[in-house]
């Protein structure tokens, strides 16, 4: 688990990304620089009941969220927030994940 | 409007939620070309061209599949874009007929994935799935649209009911087609009854995973059957990542044309006799018809109660994906295209819609991260 979500922000206009681009959505340029965004606030929320193919199958949550930097991104969530809640935004892996504000 | 193009004839093979081991795609497939070929009285010999979407003919392509079928072929395509491939494959055969780069091309799709092969392409549909999403369990497609339809329903002040009129009307079209899975009647309480399986979809917002294949042919409108109307393109078009996923998803690409797709047509969204919208999701059907003008006053809530409720728009009049299944979406879009060919030219059975003349058919999908990222649609008439 790491602190914080990797994000992606064009050097040319400074507008971040989540996930990685190629070519920048609003200037087109293909200079980039990794920055880190630690905060968001939860949109939508649902909990994950059934696996399609799965019979053996845990419920999880999973939010669509708006970084402080404004991002709109999916994490999963290991606790029970509604929306509007400001979390704290993680990764493990590759994966974004949300959880209380420290 | 194609002058030298039409759709001439349609074919799908039986659907089944589980396929036999020795039942591949490449099975459902062949089944829906004898159709479709039987159905326009055209001789195989006589394809010179072929448009295929399937995600599961993997490791073969296209080209291996006009091979297993015999087809020497001077046009051929393969289309990626999911639940918009068949619209995307339709406008490409026409363009190609009307232009002489072929004179008979079958367009095809089928998915025979069963329900775990269809988890894995589903955590699998592109990196940022696999790398971002699927770790998570999101659930695949169900746990996108599950996030965009409490957006939905917050935006436009949907109740859960709302889609339950949806899902029920297309039941009861589905009870009239004998090729659709599930046939039952459905009651608003079965309804909100279902099992949740990602709050706040339930079990009939959710599209049943079919093995099963469509075919339509596209050629000149005179290779059409004696004494049937061929069914012309008045207009086509469609969408590419439209807003980079930076919306929220209530938008398809269909809003980035339709304002020019009717005038094209020369018609309006209140001409329309008979819709197919792709269904993946109620929340998606009520999306596209909005971005086409075809929901007064951008009120969903009493379209859905209305028009939908009370049965006075015949909307995916075989059932839908919804009850008849979803043979993978490239197919799932072909069936919405031969029920509209089977409306216009008035060949529906119990399920047809008086003097149908003008019908509009889409395609959405691949769900890229947030949502959806390509759409298309098209106005059909019933030629002459």
């Amino acid at each position: 688990m790491k602190r914080g979500l990797t994000i992606w922000r064009c050097r040319a206009c400074g507008v971040a990304f989540f996930p990685e681009r190629l070519l920048c959505p609003r200037c087109h340029s293909h200079e980039w620089e990794q920055d880190r965004v630690y905060e968001a606030v939860v949109e939508e929320v649902s909990t994950i009941r059934h696996m399609i193919g799965q019979s053996d199958w845990t419920p999880r949550r999973i939010a669509s969220v708006r970084t402080s930097d404004g991002q709109l991104i999916t994490v999963g969530l290991r606790d029970d927030f509604s929306p509007g809640t400001a979390i704290d935004l993680y990764e493990d892996g590759s994966a974004p994940y949300g959880q209380a504000k420290s | 409007m194609f002058k030298n193009a039409a759709i001439v004839g349609v074919g799908q093979s039986a659907y089944t939620r589980h396929p036999q081991p020795d039942q591949s795609v490449h099975v459902f497939m062949r089944d829906a070309v004898v159709a479709a070929l039987g159905d326009a009285g055209i001789d195989a010999r006589d394809v010179d061209g072929m448009a295929v979407a399937s995600f599961s003919l993997v490791p073969d392509t296209a080209v291996d599949l006009a091979w297993r079928l015999g087809l020497s072929l001077r046009w051929l395509l393969q289309d990626t874009n999911g639940g918009s491939s068949a619209m995307n494959m339709l406008g490409h055969a026409l363009r190609g007929v009307e232009t002489g780069a072929a004179s008979v091309i079958l367009v095809l799709g089928g998915d025979a994935t069963g329900l775990a092969g269809y988890g894995k392409v589903a955590a699998n549909f592109n990196l940022a799935t696999r790398d971002h999403l699927a770790p998570l369990g999101h659930g695949g497609p169900n746990g996108v649209y599950a996030l965009v339809t409490s957006r939905q329903m917050k935006k436009y002040g949907l109740e859960k009911s709302d889609y339950g009129h949806i899902a029920i009307a297309q039941r009861a079209w589905a009870a009239k087609n004998p090729h659709a899975v599930y046939r039952a009647p459905m009651t608003m309480d079965e309804y909100l009854n279902a099992p949740l399986v990602a709050d706040p979809l339930s079990r009939y917002d959710c599209v049943p995973v079919v093995a099963g294949a469509q075919a339509i042919i596209v050629a000149h409108p005179d290779r059409a059957p004696r004494g049937r109307a061929p069914v012309a393109v008045r207009a086509i078009r469609a969408s590419f990542n439209y807003d980079n996923q930076e919306g929220d998803g209530l938008q398809t690409g269909i809003s980035t044309f339709a304002a020019e797709l009717w005038p094209t047509a020369g018609v309006r969204p209140d001409d329309v006799d008979v819709a197919s919208i792709y269904d993946d999701y109620p929340t998606m059907v009520l999306a596209q018809l909005n971005d086409l003008g075809m929901i007064a006053g951008n009120d969903l809530a009493r379209f859905a109660r209305r028009d939908i409720g009370e049965r006075r728009f015949p909307l995916n009049t075989w059932g839908g994906m919804l009850s008849a299944g979803q043979p993978g979406g490239p197919a799932g879009g072909l069936n919405g295209i031969s029920e509209a060919v089977l409306q216009l030219q008035h060949r529906a059975g119990e399920r047809q819609v008086k003097d149908a003349r003008l019908a509009v058919t889409t395609g959405y999908g691949m769900t890229m991260y947030r949502y959806g990222g390509t759409a298309a649609a098209a106005v059909l008439e019933r030629g002459k």
